[in-house]
């Protein structure tokens, strides 16, 4: 019970990361149809391109902005040069699946040429330590939950209260029904990129903010959890995304805590697997379903 | 603006006008140089055979999918290959037969898409208008569409193009999974009503009888081009009826010429 707690605060702080991580991935799902399996190496691009802003002497916040922006851009023009043009030729589900395997595999392989093969971390401090009952948390923490509602925040009123939103959820259930609606959904399609983009970039400089240090496998190695997260609230559902990255998260800190470090990613595999086993469209499954029947 | 009639027909001044179109899906040329045209508040169902090309014919003229050759006109500008959100800048408002409204979200929100293109103030008068014409709806403003009957559902669909206040509707198997009496309910009180306001109607059926009831004009298509173009009453009241839809007559056996013949 003594571990149990400050496992807890632990799974609070990845479920923040997961959360912001999860909720990207699951919009861009939801809004291209591409499963982006080069999400995580993504998430690692975006560190480094922070990495490079920290150690030019600017101050890891305005790197983290650095990092989003970065992620932004380049996975709208990873769409628009790359991933488009095999959507155009009618490259379907699994058959993109294998292309941002392939882009994985490539971004992976040009942060290794960059970068050479060693451990990178922040010029940053982690601040003070708060306590809250039996957890404790560092400011740098309490800042990546703070960044992770705010985030999720802007994410619920980008796709409520805006007209990008209403067409992105639009655009996300049916692409040729929100077209003859007046909706431009290659518009739509670019700024899904831009914003999960953003939070692909925010997730990889939290990430390794929490973990200290990084390399260029980091990313690639939290991609199965952002899976989990996706899956288990129901693939494409932004939302559930949210829940799942808690679920996940959480339950992940307090299985290392108990058991030990190294079942963290089996308690994500292990949720996966139940999952797509009990209930394969996940807790919040209405666009997963609307998908089955487009298709 | 709409062309003017020429053909003798006593149609009114066309405002769609599709001519020798070709359309098909990965090379495969479905419809092969099918004409048809509608003008407004004129109601033109295209029957046929199933495999015919119907909704080839429609998904081309809709930015659905690509031309491979022909001309379609609306109100006089060439929009052959026009994207489908830039057809509904230019009032032309498209229910497709399956996936016709935004499953998962609720009735209010598909009404609000499909007043996208307006601002708020004028999307809440066209909210309040189309509820008028579908009071039924008013009561599952909330309820998520994948949750409505098929009936609720086609009326969701056309509500939702409606909001644009299309000057062209083209409806595509709009009483597809609908019983007769709903069938009936759509096509005489709503469908007409449109066409009564002003609405040029371009409608797909399978229920032929019941949608030509109701239709100025007729097409007859079979193995994607039109075999026959008549006034629908005419169509109607051919003996010959059953070979017609099916493409396979083509001459009136017990009618004079059906006006205007082909286009």
């Amino acid at each position: 019970m003594d571990q149990l707690i400050p496992a807890f605060g632990f799974g609070l702080i990845t479920a923040s990361i997961l959360a912001i991580a999860a909720v990207g991935f699951t919009l861009q799902f939801s809004v291209t149809n591409i499963l982006n399996l080069a999400y995580g190496d993504i998430m690692t691009a975006c560190a480094f391109a922070a990495y490079l802003a920290n150690h030019a002497g600017v101050n890891i916040w305005i790197s983290l902005i650095v990092g989003a922006l970065f992620g932004a851009v380049f996975s709208m023009l990873l769409n628009r040069f790359v991933y488009f043009g095999f959507v155009r030729r009618g490259t379907r589900l699994f058959g993109m699946i294998i292309v941002t395997i392939a882009v994985s595999l490539i971004i992976q392989n040009l942060l290794l040429a960059i970068f050479r093969p060693t451990f990178f971390s922040y010029t940053a401090s982690q601040g003070p330590s708060y306590h809250v009952g039996s957890m404790v948390f560092t400011a740098s923490q309490l800042a990546i939950m703070g960044i992770a509602v705010v985030a999720m925040v802007c994410v619920h009123l980008l796709l409520t209260q805006t007209q990008l939103g209403k067409a992105m959820r639009a655009t996300a259930t049916n692409p040729g029904l929100a077209r003859s609606s007046g909706i431009a959904t290659d518009q739509v399609i670019d700024a899904a990129w831009l914003v999960s983009g953003a939070l692909c970039g925010i997730a990889g400089v939290a990430l390794v903010l929490n973990t200290a240090t990084f390399s260029e496998t980091t990313g690639a190695a939290f991609l199965v959890p952002i899976i989990a997260a996706a899956v288990l609230g129901g693939i494409g559902q932004p939302y559930g995304a949210m829940l799942g990255a808690l679920t996940i998260g959480i339950a992940g800190e307090v299985a290392a805590a108990l058991i030990s470090p190294s079942y963290k990613d089996v308690v994500a595999f292990v949720i996966l697997i139940v999952v797509l086993l009990v209930r394969p469209q996940g807790i919040l499954s209405e666009i997963a379903a609307a998908k089955e029947v487009a298709a | 603006m709409p062309t003017s009639s020429a053909d003798g027909t006593g149609r009114p001044a066309q405002y769609l006008q599709v001519d020798d179109l070709s359309a098909g899906y990965g090379g495969t040329v479905i419809v092969n140089g099918a004409s048809a045209s509608v003008g407004p508040g004129e109601i033109v169902t295209i029957v046929g055979p199933n495999g015919a090309g119907k909704s080839t014919f429609l998904k081309a003229i809709v930015g659905m999918i690509p031309a491979i050759s022909g001309r379609v006109r609306l109100g006089g500008e060439d929009v052959t290959n026009m994207r489908a959100n830039n057809l509904a800048k230019r009032g032309l408002g498209y229910v497709p037969q399956v996936n016709d409204v935004f499953d998962t979200l609720s009735v209010f929100d598909n009404l609000a898409i499909g007043g996208y293109l307006l601002s708020r103030p004028d999307a809440a008068k066209r909210t309040e208008a189309v509820l008028e014409t579908f009071p039924a709806l008013k009561a599952m403003l909330k309820r998520t569409a994948s949750k409505l009957s098929g009936g609720e559902r086609k009326m969701l669909a056309i509500a939702r193009v409606l909001m644009l206040e299309p000057r062209l509707l083209v409806l595509d198997e709009p009483t597809s999974n609908l019983s007769a009496d709903l069938s009936r309910m759509l096509l005489e009180e709503h469908v007409r009503r449109l066409g009564k306001g002003g609405t040029a109607v371009l409608i797909v059926e399978q229920k032929a009888l019941a949608a030509l009831t109701i239709s100025d004009w007729a097409y007859v298509m079979a193995a994607g081009t039109m075999k026959v173009s008549s006034a629908a009453k005419e169509l109607l009241a051919r003996k010959d009826i059953g070979e017609v839809f099916l493409g396979r007559s083509t001459e009136p056996a017990s009618l004079p010429k059906a006006s205007g013949g082909m286009d």
